[in-house]
């Protein structure tokens, strides 16, 4: 059942990222995951009556959580709800609301179960942990392997058959169990096979949902990983040519190529052209803002970091590119591009003149070996959609990608008279252009560039910008032709070695010229006055706090809201303000779901003495393991590179290893200082060599293959998460022997706290970065040593 | 005799007094009952300047406009209450009606006169195009979703805007047959400035055209075309945002 938890979290995610956005999912599935905490609760006050029937209670508990998870779900389907709507339209609040309620209840009961069994073998504690933990470990791993086979909303159906299985073992030797419990069960099942899933119902303000409205729209194809649902359109309504082809002489070059649309998730779109090898169909190109890179190289090596349908791949084909790495990391793409649409894309990526690689780029970049692997051109073009960069909804978005140490290691692999060329959308008001430039001048700063102004070029059409960093400085015939190249296609100016005010600003005039004051500013030496005083967060993003696409400034707050009014902010900054919803929310239910009740039932005699020190010990233990394990997964992404992976293989092992902590720790009954002690004790030492480790030992062993890095974490990772495995199983089994009312306290509190953990973990990774993260956590569990040596002196 | 008619007259007056008056109630009552609210969204989010840093709207034929077109007719059932709050509205197929504020500023800035033929890209709900139909002499618009043009062309007719044709079709190739236009407006969020719209824009003419959706913070960029045929943009943010202490990029 733990492991059916787990997975069924995993798919909501991806379900709820499809319907709406990601952001949203997490606000969601985190007021869910308060039906765990819930759980506790409610145990606790029918607990006398729960055990009398033990058996039985946890037998109808697996049945109704396994009916659940396909009933929420569908019903969810039919719950009208519009992220977009939230701020016009008071009624969608009740809509929110229900998807709560609807989706709290799969997680109200899978816990109760789990809670229930912690209640009926108080003496092994430790051993259910660790079978929570494995099992959480294992569905964490399913699921991620499952979403490679199957739809998303295939999987809450998927997920009855181990909670059916659940449910047999319970009911072995138990005739009316067998009878109404399983039979039914696997009739519902056989059931809901036969007549297929109920569809997710997308938002209609999303891109799919509108692409579909056109006449001749017609959905291709298909395909799943855990990364996203690739979904490949075909209209003659596809234009997908973000720039300044206004001065493009369709007269002479002819009409724009017929487009096929690959949506991820039902929302931003990649264009595949259709090609058949004469490169003058899609002579288009030259107009883009990115071909400007190609005035500064020559028959260039290229690589491209998100190739996604392969516009930029033509481009460089266009331009007369000798070879083109084309990476990407998302499997459904390839599928897509290389099978179904291959005719259509005229085989590009089979050509001999391009590799196409399946990974995530830097990580690519990273583990090859520099001395053969250096490009003339390294390309990040245009990703996500307009609309959900320009509302702020990747704010919560870690991305290696756009950092300050990723900046400088494209440098690295550039060839002595390479490029790095990276295309963004404009957004107003302008931040992420200009946390571009940032980025791209700190890069320059770090490796070694004395005067980045000598080697940078920022040009903007009416909706992105493109910035050039060089690797060696500009010399005066290639301003000129970046010039020409800007003139003739109507582009403005922004940045350019020895630029004149009266240069900027003239094809798509603004009121005032942020993108250009804030290009003087940055190279002009003055960048930390600049953060400070510009209304966004444009400070670069780091390795450490790798939210490129967070720009809000709590300080800015006032002006932002002289300067629009409160009822704009969302439209500014939803990622964040959607963190911070999170955390409230989770903060009020926490408090309504679990205390409350607790406080008012809870028979007072009982408990009194015992209650705060419980309180501090498990939220202080629920955080903090929350904050540690978010901050590893994340230090770990980095090093595996490969997202998908990383965070299947550590978390998982990261359970495991946990539970094995919790098995160990039973045989610590009697004294239970000592194993709290000393595992806090493990992991505070071990955590900040894991850090040195991973930020020191970054580029060590990057090349090695994957197979060895995973085996390297896990084998980095293991001491660790064996020790935060210990604490809470151990503080489980205390209260058990000694106040065994108290349980049902520990498991609320401790689901409390695991909700709160994961927006907070966020929260602190933006302000303080991933190092701070891992302080707070050890901070934490600290408190917690302190206060369960209060808790044993007081039980 | 004298006296007589006088006093006939009188009563032909009072009857003619109390005969009108039920007449005039039923007039009451026909009279719009949202008229009040128009008025409020005029003054108060359209007129009048510098409310959230915003620029007020000046032009007299777009206030008068604004001020005539029954907002409330191009809403979904059941928003008519919402209609006029400054704010988008959802219209059905993932399509919103915008907010009253930037429907006036676009029609602004197309700088359009009673004699002026105007192209729109995006009818959704037809709101925008009976806006221009007070002002000018026609208007041409086109939509992509069939059921959202077919309703719409129903709408305008039903309101008496005969000088407003609508068509169901691909925007992205303008209606060459009735340009070349005065102006174009487009409200459908677009990749790039579609070349051939640009094509069919007299000389002198002016096109408007949205970045971003009705949803964020929306800029608008101005394509003027100059009468020897090359083209001009100007990008307007119609909500202004206060730089933190104006030292930013100033130096």
């Amino acid at each position: 059942m733990s492991g059916v938890g787990i997975a069924y979290e995993l798919a909501l995610m991806r379900i709820f990222s499809i319907a709406q956005w990601h952001h949203f999912a997490y606000m969601v599935i985190s007021i869910a995951m308060l039906g765990f905490g819930a759980s506790g609760t409610a145990l606790a006050l029918l607990r006398s009556r729960l055990l009398i029937r033990a058996t039985s209670c946890l037998r109808l508990l697996v049945f109704l959580a396994s009916v659940s998870l396909v009933i929420c779900y569908a019903a969810a389907q039919y719950v009208p709800f519009e992220t977009y709507q939230l701020v016009s339209q008071p009624n969608q609040m009740w809509y929110l609301l229900a998807l709560y309620v609807i989706f709290a209840v799969p997680f109200f009961l899978i816990a109760s179960t789990i809670a229930l069994a912690f209640m009926v073998c108080p003496e092994h504690v430790g051993r259910i942990y660790f079978f929570n933990m494995l099992g959480s470990g294992i569905g964490a791993a399913f699921t991620v392997a499952a979403l490679y086979f199957v739809h998303p909303a295939t999987l809450p159906y998927l997920l009855m058959l181990p909670a059916a299985a659940a449910l047999l073992l319970l009911s072995v030797g138990n005739r009316t169990s067998l009878l109404v419990g399983v039979i039914p069960l696997i009739l519902i099942i056989i059931a809901c096979g036969t007549f297929g899933t109920v569809p997710i119902r997308i938002s209609e303000y999303k891109g799919l949902s509108y692409a579909r409205q056109w006449p001749d729209a017609k959905i291709i194809a298909e395909r799943y990983s855990p990364l996203s649902v690739v979904t490949a359109l075909k209209s003659s309504q596809l234009r997908e040519t973000p720039g300044q082809i206004a001065n493009y002489p369709m007269a002479q070059l002819g009409p724009l190529p017929e487009q096929i649309g690959l949506y991820f998730d039902a929302g931003a779109v990649s264009p595949i052209n259709r090609f058949d090898g004469n490169l003058q169909r899609v002579a288009y190109l030259d107009y883009v803002t990115s071909a400007v890179a190609y005035r500064l190289v020559n028959q260039p090596r290229v690589c491209i970091l998100g190739a996604g349908g392969g516009t930029d791949v033509l481009n460089a084909l266009y331009h007369g590119a000798q070879h083109v790495t084309a990476v990407d990391v998302d499997p459904g793409v390839f599928a897509l591009v290389r099978q179904t649409c291959r005719d259509f894309s005229g085989q590009l990526y089979e050509r001999a003149d391009v590799t196409p690689v399946l990974a995530e780029g830097r990580g690519f970049l990273q583990s090859r070996n520099p001395s053969d692997a250096r490009y003339d051109l390294i390309q990040i073009p245009l990703s996500g959609s307009y609309s959900a960069a320009a509302a702020g909804v990747y704010a919560l978005d870690e991305g290696y990608v756009y950092t300050v140490e990723a900046f400088s290691l494209y440098l690295n692999r550039l060839s002595k008279d390479g490029v790095l060329a990276v295309t963004c959308w404009l957004n107003s008001p302008p931040r992420e252009a200009i946390k571009l430039l940032a980025t791209a001048i700190e890069a320059c700063h770090r490796y070694g560039i004395r005067d980045p102004s000598r080697h940078v070029v920022f040009i903007r059409a009416w909706n992105n910008a493109t910035l050039i960093v060089s690797h060696r400085p500009l010399d005066e015939a290639a301003i000129v032709r970046v010039r020409e190249f800007c003139t003739d296609r109507g582009l403005d100016l922004a940045y350019l070695p020895g630029i004149q005010a009266e240069e900027s600003n003239r094809y798509t005039v603004l009121e005032r010229d942020l993108y250009f004051e804030a290009a003087q500013a940055l190279l002009g030496g003055s960048q930390d006055d600049f953060y400070t005083d510009y209304l966004f967060h444009v400070r670069p993003a780091t390795d450490d706090s790798p939210y490129f696409f967070q720009f809000f400034r709590w300080s800015a707050l006032p002006y932002l809201l002289r300067g629009m009014g409160a009822e704009w902010i969302p439209f500014v900054e939803w990622g964040y303000v959607t963190l911070v919803a999170t955390l409230a929310q989770g903060l009020v239910g926490s408090v309504l779901l679990i205390l409350l009740p607790l406080l008012l039932f809870a028979r007072a005699e009982e408990t009194r003495s015992a209650i705060p020190w419980t309180l501090v010990y498990f939220a202080s233990l629920g955080c903090a393991y929350m904050l540690l394990e978010l901050a590893f997964i994340q230090k770990f992404i980095l090093y595996l590179a490969y997202p998908v992976y990383a965070v299947a293989v550590v978390l998982t092992a990261f359970l495991i290893f946990s539970g094995l902590g919790s098995l160990f720790s039973e045989r610590y009954r009697s004294s239970p200082v000592k194993p709290v002690g000393s595992a806090i004790l493990a992991i505070s030492l071990t955590s900040p060599v894991l850090v040195l480790i991973l930020t020191q030992g970054y580029a060590f062993g990057a090349t090695w293959s994957d197979l060895v890095k995973v085996l390297l974490s896990v084998l980095l990772l293991s001491p660790l998460a064996f020790a935060m495995g210990i604490p809470f199983p151990v503080g489980l089994q205390h209260l058990s022997t000694t106040k065994p009312s108290m349980l049902p306290w520990a498991w609320g509190v401790n689901g409390c706290a695991s909700v709160l953990g994961a927006p907070l973990a966020t929260l602190f990774a933006m302000h303080l970065g991933f190092r701070g993260v891992i302080l707070t956590a050890l901070v934490l569990y600290l408190i917690a040593f302190g206060a369960f040596t209060r808790l044993r002196a007081r039980t | 005799m004298e006296k007589r008619t006088t006093l006939v007259r009188w009563e032909f007056v009072a009857i003619a007094v109390l005969a009108l008056c039920p007449a005039w109630w039923a007039l009451g009552a026909e009279a719009d009952p949202y008229q009040a609210e128009r008025e409020r969204m005029v003054r108060e989010d359209i007129a009048k300047g510098e409310l959230w840093g915003r620029t007020a709207v000046k032009d007299k034929k777009v206030l008068a406009a604004m001020r005539e077109v029954p907002r409330h007719k191009f809403v979904a059932a059941g928003s008519e209450a919402k209609a006029y709050a400054d704010r988008p509205l959802p219209i059905g197929y993932g399509q919103t009606i915008s907010q009253p504020y930037i429907v006036a500023v676009m029609t602004e800035h197309l700088k359009v006169d009673a004699d002026d033929v105007v192209l729109e890209i995006g009818t959704g709900s037809g709101y925008q195009a009976a806006v221009l139909a007070e002002i000018v002499k026609q208007v041409y618009t086109i939509e992509i979703v069939k059921q959202l043009g077919d309703q719409a062309q129903t709408r305008l007719k039903t309101l008496g805007y005969q000088n407003a044709e609508t068509k169901v079709g691909d925007g992205y190739f303008g209606w060459p047959e009735h340009g070349p236009f005065d102006a174009i407006v487009v409200t459908a969020a677009a990749s790039h400035i579609p070349p051939p719209l640009v094509e069919q824009l007299k000389p002198g003419g002016r096109m408007v055209i949205p970045v971003g959706s009705p949803f964020q913070v929306q800029s608008l960029v101005v394509v003027e075309k100059r009468p020897d045929g090359t083209t001009t943009q100007r990008e307007l943010m119609p909500v202004r945002f206060v730089p933190l202490t104006g030292k930013a990029g100033g130096k």
